[in-house]
């Protein structure tokens, strides 16, 4: 493996078709918003710049967004992770195991020294000196400051990189945290969700082949192409809020009539992600078209926001437009006012003063 | 005799490590740790007890509808709510689903790679396995990742995204399925079907199911697709004779429907006799935990660094003071299935290959089932009875997950969680020592592998290890 090959090369030598890198390349263009001369934008940049290797590592995590990932939709992506990711080094899928796991990740970190974008699933635990996630016999936050000193830009994929998820909800056991708490110098992109949209997650690394730089990102570190809309505004059953139409019970008749789920607990108003313009699975569905309302799974702390499933009862349906409006105009203007932010002075993550953990968090009920 | 570390483990859900004591290039002794902790026992406490149905099935990406459905049949049982029947069909079928995407992920993704190895080299098959499983580059991956990604368009259809599905709930599902969906649903399979038939087992789906004896299976291993090509090896390479584990094989029962379920419940010993139930504990001798009750409605899970002869953030879970193995093996043992049965009363326990088969061969079971759930569905009728509100009680919810019997032990008060215990498979086949100091499934099963020159390198462990298809996440939780 050359340090100059590029993506096409890799994906050829792997037999995939002309044909099939196009549609892969419009597909992609297509999700990134690009414009019509996006698709040869991308197919020009993967043909001819040279592949960022991607170092994939896992923390404390549960695997969500390594699941989410392998089933994007277009066929070619699992040899974006074929050809781009464990060509490196990914510990779910690649062939070696043990110490010969380790040899090949410090050998790409070599190798590939201030060139690699290293892709952190999962965060690292800090209470116990780190020893909740033990990654072959050393603490997984080591590891992790290791191999970020010398990266390029760090993906923080999915909520529990992005922000702690589950595992960092009251007590928080282990005390995890963000991996911008401890990775304070690198550029960190945020690509939040439990799990993260696979196009989502295509479409980021793609860019960044594409361009050799990161997308735009938002205040919070979010890349702005996917994460700038909340999912109320693209939301199919949108024209039933506005009408004040409600879902009552689950399966209830307005549910059959595809009524807004807003008072079943619907956190759509306030999530920014692109469930409902990218759908899940192959684009099939999304939450709220499964009949559940969103839970906010791509915000920070959604896991301490339940309870999830108290109705609201005190929607007035002539203040409806004006509650949502406030909720969002709230959240956008922290959106907006980052726009122009670029990637390079996001990394504001602040290392804890002295990484003193919590003590043993008391086992009593929180509320 | 000499110490081995073996870790961190590839192609296993999650982070594993093994400690081998090797004599005469064979293992003398193994301990298998797991090295991630959470704390959900913990984080669940205190919370609105339906939001169980959120926060637990995040112990794991790889079996969340397992978790919801355990989280959804225990808040089931409190709140007394009856789901109609297409409520449970549908739950079937995204059960299937994830367990069907879980099996395939391990036969083509995590085991058979290891048989592309270069110390197989020599063997007359491995051009044939390497060309076809070799992790990364071989092309059978190609041909099964489109077509699990196509499965899991159920999970789209029917609930919503996945992993982290949230349309599973105590009363049913809340996505109502039209006659369009149903179509939908139906050609999934039908899809599903032909990609099985054809590279997977190279025979209809039905003549897998009927598989009965080993001879069969023999005559059948000469078929030209990918589980024929394991046979061939696998009787190559007495994969019966490997990673040997006699121990009581436990099912929680698998896809409830109106007609019973598909899977039943029960014990059996590897000889194929029924025995009761008996009492689920879990011990921390072994345990980087304090002191608790055995019993799962009693415990808590507090974390315990300096506890002397730890070396697992696993509990031991026992059946009557017993380790017991849990897995596919395990249900289609129970369940009468009758070419496993011979399998394990040849060898007189369990071993890599029963385990191998009873997971290949039931996508095929449950593809059946499946398809005849789908057409079941009555699109006019309720998905979801809504429960009502949450009071005080007990419950366990129990499933079976692709791995094996997984358990939610609840406890409600006031509409709140007073506590949740967890134990899922992968902590009953890689448990830690217990307080007699008895070693669990996959410990006991690595007792006498052979490791050769290789040492902690050799295949044979990483073919153990790997045919209890761990999920180490869920494992410690």
């Amino acid at each position: 493996m050359s340090a100059t090959e590029t993506f096409y090369d890799v994906i050829r030598r792997q037999g995939i078709t002309r044909r099939n890198f196009s549609k892969f390349c419009s597909l992609t263009a297509a999700s990134m918003g690009l414009g019509a001369t996006g698709a040869s934008q991308v197919a020009h940049a993967l043909e001819t710049n040279p592949r960022v290797p991607v170092i994939w590592m896992h923390g404390l995590e549960c695997t969500c967004c390594s699941e989410s990932f392998i089933r994007s939709a277009h066929p070619l992506v699992k040899d974006v992770v074929l050809s781009m990711i464990s060509l490196d080094y990914d510990d779910t899928i690649m062939a070696a195991a043990g110490h010969q796991a380790d040899a090949i990740l410090q050998e790409t970190r070599q190798k590939y020294k201030g060139k690699f974008i290293l892709a952190v699933e999962g965060n690292p635990p800090l209470n116990e000196d780190g020893m909740f996630c033990i990654d072959g016999g050393r603490p997984f936050v080591e590891k992790l400051k290791e191999m970020a000193a010398d990266a390029m830009a760090v993906i923080a994929w999915g909520s529990c990189a992005s922000w702690g998820c589950v595992q960092a909800a009251k007590p928080n056991p282990t005390h995890a945290v963000p991996i911008d708490k401890v990775i304070t110098d690198k550029p960190i992109i945020k690509v939040p969700g439990c799990p993260p949209i696979a196009e989502v997650m295509t479409g980021v690394i793609t860019f960044v082949n594409t361009f050799g730089r990161l997308p735009e990102l938002d205040r919070q570190g979010r890349p702005l192409m996917f994460y700038s809309q909340r999912i109320h505004d693209k939301c199919y059953r949108r024209p039933h809020f506005d009408a004040g139409q409600f879902v009552e019970e689950w399966d209830d008749e307005n549910a059959r009539k595809g009524f807004c789920l807003y008072k079943m607990g619907c956190k759509g108003p306030t999530t920014y992600n692109a469930c409902s313009t990218v759908r899940w699975n192959d684009g099939v569905s999304f939450p709220i078209q499964s009949g559940h309302g969103c839970i906010g799974c791509s915000e920070d702390g959604f896991w301490d926001k339940g309870p999830f499933y108290e109705r609201l009862s005190n929607i007035h349906q002539f203040g409806i437009e004006a509650n949502a409006d406030k909720i969002g105009i709230a959240a956008t203007a922290a959106v907006v006012g980052a726009m122009a932010i670029h990637a390079g002075i996001t990394a504001v993550g602040r290392l804890r003063a002295n990484g003193k953990p919590h003590d043993t968090p008391p086992s009593a009920p929180q509320k | 005799m000499t110490r081995l570390v073996v870790g961190p483990f590839n192609r296993v859900e999650g982070d594993l490590e093994l400690t081998l004591d090797i004599e005469e290039g064979r293992v003398a002794e193994a301990r298998v740790a797991t090295t991630l902790y959470r704390g959900f026992e913990q984080i669940l406490v205190g919370r609105p007890a339906h939001d169980a149905l959120t926060i637990a099935p995040r112990i794991c990406g790889i079996c969340s509808v397992s978790q919801s459905l355990a989280a959804a049949a225990a808040l089931r049982e409190i709140s007394g709510v009856m789901p109609p029947p297409n409520g449970e069909l549908a739950a079937n079928l995204v059960h299937a689903a994830e367990n069907i995407a879980d099996h395939l992920s391990h036969f083509y993704l995590f085991f058979m790679p290891d048989f592309a190895r270069a110390e197989y080299a020599g063997k007359p098959w491995h051009a044939e396995i390497a060309a076809r499983f070799k992790a990364t580059e071989g092309t059978a991956a190609r041909e099964m990742l489109p077509a699990r990604a196509r499965l899991l368009h159920i999970m789209g259809l029917l609930a919503g995204k996945w992993p982290h599905s949230l349309a599973l709930q105590p009363g049913g599902v809340t996505r109502a399925l039209d006659l369009g969906g149903k179509m939908r649903l139906l050609a999934i399979l039908g899809d599903f079907r032909a990609f099985a038939e054809k590279s997977l087992f190279g025979a209809p789906l039905e003549d897998i199911a009927a598989l009965e004896t080993p001879a069969q299976l023999r005559a059948y291993a000469e078929k030209k697709a990918d589980f024929p090509a394991f046979l061939r090896l696998a009787g190559d390479l007495s994969l019966d004779k490997l990673g040997r584990c006699a121990l009581p094989l436990m099912s929680f029962g698998g896809y409830y429907g109106s007609e019973g379920p598909l899977f039943q419940a029960g014990v059996v010993d590897p000889a194929g006799a029924v025995k009761k139930m008996g009492r689920i504990g879990e011990q921390v001798a072994a345990s980087y935990f304090a002191d608790s009750a055995e019993d799962p409605f009693r415990a808590h899970t507090l974390p315990d660094m300096e506890r002397i002869g730890a070396y697992s953030f696993a509990k031991a879970p026992r059946l009557d003071k017993n380790p017991a193995e849990t897995g596919a093996v395990a249900r289609q043992a129970v369940a009468g299935q009758k070419l496993v049965r011979a399998l394990l009363q040849n060898s007189g326990g369990s071993h890599v290959l029963a385990r191998v088969v009873a997971r290949v061969v039931e996508i095929a079971q449950v593809t059946i089932a499946a398809e005849s759930w789908a057409r079941a569905l009555n699109v006019r009728e309720s998905f979801c009875e809504t429960a009502p509100p949450l009071a005080s009680g007990a419950a366990i919810g129990k499933v079976e997950a692709a791995r094996g019997a997984l358990g939610h032990w609840v406890s409600v008060e006031r509409g709140h969680i007073r506590a949740y215990q967890i134990i899922a498979p992968t902590t009953w086949n890689f448990s830690p020592r217990d307080a007699a100091g008895v070693p669990g499934p996959l410990e006991q099963a690595l007792v006498g592998v052979e490791t050769g020159a290789l040492g902690a390198k050799a295949a044979a462990i990483q073919h153990v290890v790997r045919s209890f298809d761990p999920c180490m996440v869920c494992t410690a939780h």
